[in-house]
């Protein structure tokens, strides 16, 4: 992603007393919650999966706004000026079919397996092999994410409003530690919720002011058209015909495939970050809802990340009236002052005096502190859970578990601190970081649906088909980053083909090795006895009831309103 | 129980999301207010429909709807 290497000119601007008074008095209400919570935080259920006792509107908003930081934030928004609407479809079709899945198909064997993480679900059906495979390579990404989240605010503060690298990085890291610490998973959800509060506050007004600045939505798009010279820029699905016809340089089967299907199923159904949030649901029909709801607010998010961007296409203006050019990182320049990625920062200056800036500070700030201890609650459970619980220490009792859980929080953060420090060094890092999520994630999806949906999958078949591939995206992603244009082309199709667009394509492939590899060595193995297949698989588990007697209570009934508004959307704006 | 926070407890997690959107727009409002009524509005687009203070204004009744409604031993 873009925003992973931000590099931005100068200071933007500088707070007012009001600005910091509202910054805060955000500290100060999150870091009362972690002590208020604490009393409740007592046993693993508790600090792991905060108890199980959230309702589906706080695990839902919790599981959308756990992807919403402010690395997204930033770095859509200013995808949306490189690349128009076409980044609209990270937020619908990459991401809502996936999680109305989630909710309707797989959240009944996550929550009546009654594993406490998607690694522990592996283990239950397909061993150990599968989820040590599984755990390990999760705990470490997590850890150099929340590095990343880390060292992303740090940078965005200190040129946004000058502020001291080490400054930001250690307020960022001690606060989270302290709430996540003492109030487990059930701090950081609620922490999750005020954030996605916090952020609608902090950056609606945009997209508002905007709008009235330019005269509503068709002179916008008129504005657009008139300024880059194309109408491409506001439409989600004409120019997908051909790769060379649109900016990214994708094509519509590596949208609706490679993003629609793996990129987006592999995120939403088997990134625990985002699972954890749903598995603390109070029962059944909450924990089906969730994401329905989350889809739901899903939905909207464009109104604030990528409507900017497209404002900034028409309104940004040179103190001279021309039009000001926003340039990739590498091409900032004394001509060209700002990058891509500052889109959403000019943006909030544009509109925003004191008190409303501080608010969209904090907002910005709640994004990433929100991201880190996302990050760092996540990587607690499946250490304590799966690493340390199921290969160092079996059989120790919950109070020891719940004690390792926080000491896990203090050192995972001490460890994001020393990434955060390796990044400021290195900024490619960053990049890798990100390359190294995308290995894992399209075959942990083939694995855990082929698991969840036929019985025949087997204990091998499952483990070798995630290591094949892992390994081939890995292999994939090597081939590309050295093999040149001709790799590229390979990969992803076509000689037009883009960057973003090897991504897609890797990720369906590596996706289809690991089922085509799961598939094959599960027939020449035995296979597992259907008794042991009982609340883990289709066919071999009978649902219960999730309680809903009204058509108003059935998350089908709501997962079918979700789909046709989104249908209707991408109508509306192809 | 109070939703989000835990059994037993006694504040709801939208308790916190009311509180925190109120006490912004306490600080929002007024200072809107005052920035308005003595021409003190920052020099940014559209200053003239005084957003500080109209986004401060909904910021408290969203917060003070919720606080209320949410307030502890309702319930």
């Amino acid at each position: 992603m873009t925003a992973l290497t931000l590099i931005f000119s100068t200071q933007l601007t500088h707070l007012a007393p009001i600005d910091i008074l509202i910054l805060v008095l955000y500290f100060a209400v999150v870091i009362f919650i972690g002590f208020y919570v604490k009393g409740s935080t007592n046993t693993s259920e508790e600090f792991f999966l905060a108890g199980r006792e959230m309702s589906a509107w706080v695990a839902g908003l919790s599981f959308v706004s756990a992807n919403l930081g402010s690395l997204e934030l930033m770095g859509w928004a200013g995808a949306a000026y490189q690349y128009g609407m076409l980044a609209t479809h990270w937020y619908w079709i990459g991401a809502i079919p996936a999680m109305l899945f989630l909710g309707i198909v797989m959240m009944p064997f996550y929550y009546i397996s009654k594993t406490h993480s998607v690694p522990g679900y592996l283990q239950l059906r397909f061993g150990e092999g599968a989820r040590c495979v599984s755990a390990v390579s999760f705990a470490l990404m997590t850890i150099l994410m929340s590095g990343v989240n880390m060292y992303a605010m740090a940078l965005v503060m200190n040129v946004i409003l000058g502020w001291n690298i080490s400054f930001s990085i250690w307020v960022g890291a001690i606060t989270v530690a302290v709430y996540v610490m003492l109030g487990g998973l059930r701090s950081a959800i609620i922490n999750e919720v005020l954030q996605f509060v916090l952020i609608w506050a902090g950056a609606a007004l945009i997209p508002i002011l905007g709008l009235v600045e330019a005269g509503g939505w068709s002179n916008l798009k008129a504005q657009i058209a008139h300024n880059v010279g194309s109408t491409d820029y506001t439409h989600m699905w004409t120019t997908l015909g051909h790769f060379r016809d649109n900016p990214m340089g994708v094509h519509w089967t590596g949208i609706v495939f490679g993003l629609g299907f793996v990129v987006s199923f592999g995120y939403w159904t088997t990134d625990f970050l985002v699972v954890q949030r749903v598995l603390s649901a109070n029962n059944l029909r909450a924990a089906k809802m969730a994401p329905i709801i989350g889809a739901a607010f899903k939905m909207a998010v464009p109104f604030i990340v990528i409507v900017p961007g497209l404002l900034a296409l028409a309104v940004l203006k040179n103190p001279d009236g021309s039009i000001l050019h926003l340039v990739g990182e590498n091409a900032v320049n004394a001509q060209h002052p700002y990058s891509y990625n500052e889109v959403l920062p000019l943006m909030l200056i544009r509109y925003c005096g004191p008190g409303l800036l501080g608010l969209g500070i904090t907002a910005l700030v709640a994004g990433f502190m929100s991201g880190m201890a996302g990050n760092v609650s996540a990587f607690s459970t499946v250490w304590t859970y799966d690493l340390y619980g199921a290969f160092i220490n079996k059989k120790a009792s919950d109070k020891h578990y719940v004690a390792m859980g926080r000491w896990s929080t203090v050192i995972g953060m001490l460890v994001s601190i020393g990434t955060a420090y390796l990044v400021a060094h290195a900024a490619s890092i960053m990049d890798y970081v990100q390359a190294l999520f995308s290995f894992f994630i399209a075959p942990l999806f083939g694995t855990v649906v082929l698991g969840m949906l036929w019985k025949r999958a087997t204990k091998a078949g499952g483990f070798w088909g995630l290591l094949a591939g892992t390994v081939s995206s890995i292999g994939m992603w090597l081939y590309t980053t050295y093999g040149g244009a001709a790799a590229l082309s390979r990969i992803a199709l076509s000689a037009d083909a883009r960057p973003m667009a090897e991504n897609l394509y890797r990720a369906l492939w590596s996706w289809i090795i690991c089922v085509a590899v799961t598939v094959v060595v599960s027939y020449v193995t035995k296979p597992t006895p259907e008794a042991q297949l009982a609340g883990l698989v289709y066919g071999a588990t009978p649902i219960p009831d999730d309680g809903a007697t009204t058509l108003w209570q059935k998350p089908i009934f709501w997962a079918v309103v979700v789909i046709i508004v989104f249908f209707i959307l991408n109508i509306v704006f192809f | 129980m109070a939703e989000g926070t835990g059994r037993g407890e006694a504040l709801s997690i939208w308790f916190f999301v009311g509180g925190l959107a109120l006490l912004y727009g306490l600080v929002l409002t007024p200072y809107g207010a005052w920035a308005w009524f003595t021409h003190h509005e920052a020099p940014t687009v559209l200053n003239q429909l005084h957003p500080t203070f109209w986004w401060g204004l909904l910021m408290s009744i969203f917060g003070a709807f919720y606080t209320i409604r949410f307030r502890p031993g309702k319930g």
